[in-house]
């Protein structure tokens, strides 16, 4: 029981500061917001996010200049007494999509907003803007954690910020979705601190770097990361745990459903893929890969077939969502290289992170566009929808565009993303998973024309919006959809930028 | 990049450059008008640019392009059938409050569709195809009416399925290659010699079938063809169609050959000339019929693609683009035609109810047309033996098509009150039948290594009106039988297929109600626990 190294096995660098500025500058915001007077509370949330879009590319461009990851040791106290910051690659792709979707959103929800100047400076308002800044801090902090503890306080700050987003509103519905949400969360949260105490316990370190270097950790780090998975897995809403999702992101207003469905459910299974990969010993790994490798490939194709069935668009949205989470856990099998390759330079890696950050991307544009919708037309039942696309034509591109995404079709980030994937399928000889890509994105063109359909449609009596939409609004949707096929111009390889700072890790476990 | 590069880069970015523009308000407007010239760059680039030559896109585009000759074939064909139905459409759809959508899907489905015919990487084929295939879509469903719905759900889920299945295919051809987006030319010389051969073929073959509508994939063509407005009709069943001829004479291997597979293309080609034949005679529409004869027709091109592939003779595919070109510019002016007859009437009905024969009777192969063009010059690689006789046999078949199509459209029209199509129709549809009458002549000389002597020679001419005679003779039987018009529905097997929704929509609710089972806090809970033990035991065994 030695893991206190001699040599410190966190080395700060010089950008390690910015890594900071990522987790506080929205905190910070939202004291702004608390401290200040509602009617402030904007103007606070959107200066935060300029600087917030700052501080992301700042670690990007950081990355790239140095080729290696950034780290930052808190009070220069070295692990396991103190705690790391560190962005990798992985790390950076994703804080830099949560800065684009929060900044979207953010400006999408301030046009949503200005419909009704009676309630702009309201309570609900002043509150939304105050969550969104604490439900980015949080995510930050999840991509940035390499203490196991640390990481179960920013999921706990993300479950609590993301839980009142639903219910903004106030009606009993979504009080109910919030609740159902909560609880569901709060189980997940219990059996991921059960392992973190299980792990503390028999190992005296909760950092994934000292803990990836163990080796095999025997039955207690089995049984430990058994408990913290199937506790993620509850909170980014596999199939079969599933339950709270489409009421709480059907029933959250759009900017929140955006933020919630694009971003917040992939903070847990960002989590799992760095127990699964860096924590758990390779051939366990492999096949607890291939247990949720089946789990992904049920949800793809029960809750593509559930999404077909949705009377209404944001519960279509919603259901969709779980199905291209399901994308997200065939990875697993797929990204176990030939000839111990380590996972994060196959395609299979490249591909899944695509997937994440397209979804992403193309969700948000579709959850605006149902927002902007449902504010034009009061309701959101896709069968009297009928012409949707001649009132707002922005809208409808932007459905569609974020739709090719989620089908799979070039040129999108989702085709490059389900190439590859199919590609490494192919490659380690997975028919099972390759039918299942092609499945889903079957039927993912299944809901997706239904709504196309719907919106050229020309009904009768021609469809009239009960109030007037400004373009900006609509366009914000729009730039998110179009950022989503953009991503396909990405090269149909191993992507470098992926791989910045994982070698380290892989040298500590290979024996 | 070269003059030629510029103009094979043209053929694919004017159209595209166009849709685009019709963001701007002023340019919707006016974009139906300048539909005509959407497509000259590519008949440019066909009548000028020397086989061989190639253009390259640097990253991040990695869109490589390259014309040979069955590419400029085809590519001047289908852009002289897009340009003249561009001039149609511009006259005919004048009053038609949503013609400025109409001119969106129009131009992606024209960009996709003539980009085809010049791509050299797989990747870039894959989004031509894909963009020619749901653009065409917009077109099929332009009118809103329950059938053209109908069409357009029928034509989505086929062609999403043959994206599937060629998605796959690519994959696996690509695989194992170094670079990420290859050649197409590059990865098919690996295909013989490859572990998955026979995946990937059964793949290619099943989707570019769809695309061609080889039987029983062909339900969604009668639907969706005749659903479209008469311009889209003309170009969908002329051109878009050929987008699966071109990815089987660009992904068979003709160098290597395959001859089980040459076999079985040539068995579903026969199949679908003679089923398709034996349909169309029952139909009553006669866009349905021009339908039914396009699927007719596809299916003789697949017998000389297998031919082809069997025999591992790479010449056969400047031969299946000759027969697909004189195909297209046939059946295009065929629509048009009908859309010019439904506007004349009077004295006038008459010359053009000829000319419309005439076209008709091309792709029975009648002498000094371009059918008996085609025909004569793929006789050679048919040989003499079996598939040569039943080539000729589907060309009685064909010839019963289409005389049944001239008496329905002779039918429909002979009350017309007296009138004259605008100049705007009547000019496109003579452009067109007077090239598919030209073009091939010009060209036969250099496909067929023939003089042109030798097409008027008895012998010659016997073999072409031998079959068109017994086709006659075989529509005369069949009037006989009062019962048969209309006996079997549009889309014919698709009826069976959709007869199966009730089962499907049973296996859905099934899955609805299982979901709101699992979304019940107990099931959840122990699915819960369940899955913590499952996960803790796969860890622990292997740990």
């Amino acid at each position: 029981m030695t893991p206190l190294a001699l040599a410190p096995v966190h080395v700060a660098t010089p950008g390690g500061y910015l890594l900071v500025l990522a987790l506080t500058l929205p905190v910070l915001g939202v004291l702004a917001i608390l401290a200040l007077a509602p009617r402030r509370a904007r103007q606070v949330a959107l200066a935060s996010m300029a600087a917030g879009h700052a501080v992301a590319i700042a670690i990007l461009v950081e990355l790239l200049r140095t080729g290696d990851a950034l780290t930052y040791v808190v009070g220069g106290w070295q692990p396991p007494l103190g705690i790391a910051l560190r962005a990798d690659g992985l790390s950076a792709a994703l804080i830099a999509m949560t800065a684009l979707v929060i900044s979207a959103t953010g400006l999408f929800a301030r046009g949503m907003q200005d419909l009704s100047p009676e309630t702009r400076d309201g309570r609900a308002a002043t509150t939304f803007w105050a969550l969104l800044l604490a439900t980015w801090s949080a995510l930050n902090a999840v991509f940035l954690g390499e203490d196991l503890f640390n990481l179960y306080v920013a999921l706990e700050l993300l479950t609590f910020a993301a839980v009142p987003l639903v219910c903004l509103d106030g009606r009993a519905e979504t009080m109910a979705a919030a609740l159902r949400y909560l609880m569901f969360a709060l189980l997940g949260s219990l059996l991921y601190l059960l392992g973190v105490g299980l792990i503390y316990g028999t190992f005296g370190t909760l950092d994934i770097r000292i803990l990836s270097g163990l080796g095999d950790g025997g039955p207690p780090l089995s049984v430990a990361l058994a408990l913290m998975i199937t506790g993620l897995l509850a909170k980014a809403a596999l199939f079969p745990l599933h339950l709270w999702l489409p009421p709480a992101h059907a029933g959250a207003p759009a900017a929140a459903s955006a933020v919630l469905s694009a971003l917040v459910i992939k903070a847990p299974v960002f989590l799992i893929l760095r127990l699964v990969l860096d924590i758990a010993p390779p051939e366990a790994a492999a096949f607890a890969g291939q247990l949720l490798a089946i789990l992904g490939a049920s949800s793809i194709l029960f809750c593509s077939v559930m999404a077909l069935r949705q009377a209404r668009l944001k519960l279509m949205i919603a259901y969709s969502t779980v199905a291209q989470i399901g994308y997200l856990f065939i990875v697993f099998p797929l990204a176990s290289g030939p000839d111990g390759m380590p996972p994060w330079e196959t395609i299979a890696w490249t591909g899944g992170t695509l997937q994440l950050v397209s979804h992403a991307l193309a969700k948000a544009a579709m959850f605006l566009a149902a927002g902007v919708v449902a504010e034009a037309f009061g309701h959101d039942r896709i069968a009297d929808l009928g012409g949707f696309g001649r009132t707002l034509p922005l809208s409808a591109a932007a459905f569609g565009l974020a739709g090719l995404s989620l089908m799979g079709i070039p040129p999108s980030g989702g085709f490059i993303a389900k190439c590859l994937l199919l590609t490494a399928a192919v490659i380690n000889g997975h028919p099972w998973l390759a039918a299942t890509i092609l499945a889903g994105g079957l039927l993912a063109g299944g809901y997706v024309f239904r709504v196309i359909n719907t919106a050229l449609a020309s009904p009768a009596l021609p469809l009239a919006a009960q109030r007037v939409i400004p373009r900006r609004l609509e366009m914000t949707a729009l730039a998110l959809a179009v950022a989503a096929v953009l991503l396909g111009f990405i090269p149909l390889e191993p992507f470098g930028l992926l791989q910045i700072g994982r070698s380290g890790l892989a040298t500590a476990v290979a024996p | 990049m070269t003059a030629f590069g510029s103009l094979l880069a043209a053929t694919i970015l004017l159209p595209l450059a166009m849709a685009a523009c019709c963001l701007s308000c002023a340019f919707r407007a006016r974009a139906p008008s300048l539909l005509v010239l959407a497509p000259l760059p590519g008949l440019l680039a066909a009548l000028l640019v020397p086989d061989g030559s190639s253009a390259l896109f640097p990253a991040p585009f990695r869109l490589s392009l390259m014309l040979d000759r069955p590419g400029a074939i085809l590519l001047g064909g289908a852009a002289l059938l897009w340009s003249a139905a561009g001039a149609f459409a511009a006259s005919y759809m004048r009053s038609d409050p949503a013609k400025a959508g109409f001119a969106v899907w129009w131009l992606l489905t024209l960009a996709g569709s003539l980009g085809l015919f010049i791509v050299r990487d797989i990747a870039n084929f894959y989004l031509l195809f894909t963009l020619a295939s749901l653009a065409a879509y917009g077109l099929i469903v332009h009118e809103q009416t329950a059938r053209a719905h109908r069409a357009g759900t029928v034509y989505v889920v086929l062609a999403l399925l043959a994206e599937a299945f060629l998605l796959l295919a690519f994959v696996m051809l690509a695989a194992g290659h170094p670079d990420p987006n290859p050649a197409i030319r590059e990865v098919v010389a690996t295909l013989p010699a490859s572990p998955l051969r026979d995946a990937i073929v059964t793949l290619l073959i099943l989707g570019f079938a769809l695309k061609l509508g080889l039987v029983p994939l062909h339900v969604w063509l009668p639907l969706a063809h005749p659903a479209a407005p008469m311009p889209a009709s003309a170009v969908l069943s002329g051109v878009v169609v050929k987008a699966g001829a071109i990815g089987l004479i660009r992904f068979l291997p003709f160098e290597a050959g395959l001859p089980f597979w040459g076999t079985l293309l040539i068995g579903a080609g026969f199949v679908t000339a003679y089923y398709a034949a034996i349909v169309g005679v029952t139909q009553t529409r006669a866009k349905t019929i021009l339908a039914y004869s396009t699927v007719s027709q596809m299916g003789l091109l697949a017998v000389l693609l297998g031919v082809g592939v069997e025999n591992a003779d790479p010449g056969a595919t400047s031969l299946v683009a000759y027969y697909a070109v004189h195909h297209t510019l046939v059946k295009g002016a065929l629509f048009l035609a009908v859309g010019v007859l439904a506007a004349t009437g009077g004295a006038r009905l008459r010359p053009v109810l000829l000319l419309t024969a005439i076209l008709a009777l091309s792709l029975g192969g009648m002498p000094l047309t371009s059918g008996a063009l085609a025909k004569l010059a793929s006789k050679p690689m048919l040989g003499y033996g079996l598939v040569s006789h039943a080539m000729a046999l589907a060309g009685a078949g064909s010839t019963m098509l289409m005389l049944h199509f001239t008496l329905v459209v002779a039918h429909d029209v002979r009350d017309n009150p007296a009138s004259v199509a605008p100049a705007g129709q009547l000019v496109p549809w003579l452009a067109v039948a007077a090239a598919s009458l030209i073009l091939p002549w010009s060209l036969y000389p250099a496909i067929s290594g023939e003089p042109l002597a030798n097409l008027i020679q008895p012998d010659a001419l016997w073999k072409l009106i031998w079959p068109m005679l017994l086709g006659a003779l075989a529509l005369l039987l069949v009037r006989r039988f009062e019962r048969l018009p209309g006996a079997i529905p549009e889309g014919d097997i698709v009826v069976l297929a959709e007869a199966g929704t009730p089962a499907i929509t049973r296996l859905a609710a099934f899955i609805e109600r299982a979901d709101a089972h699992l979304r019940c806090w107990p099931v959840a809970g122990l699915l819960l626990l369940a899955l913590a033990i499952l996960i803790g035991g796969a860890l622990m065994l292997q740990a």
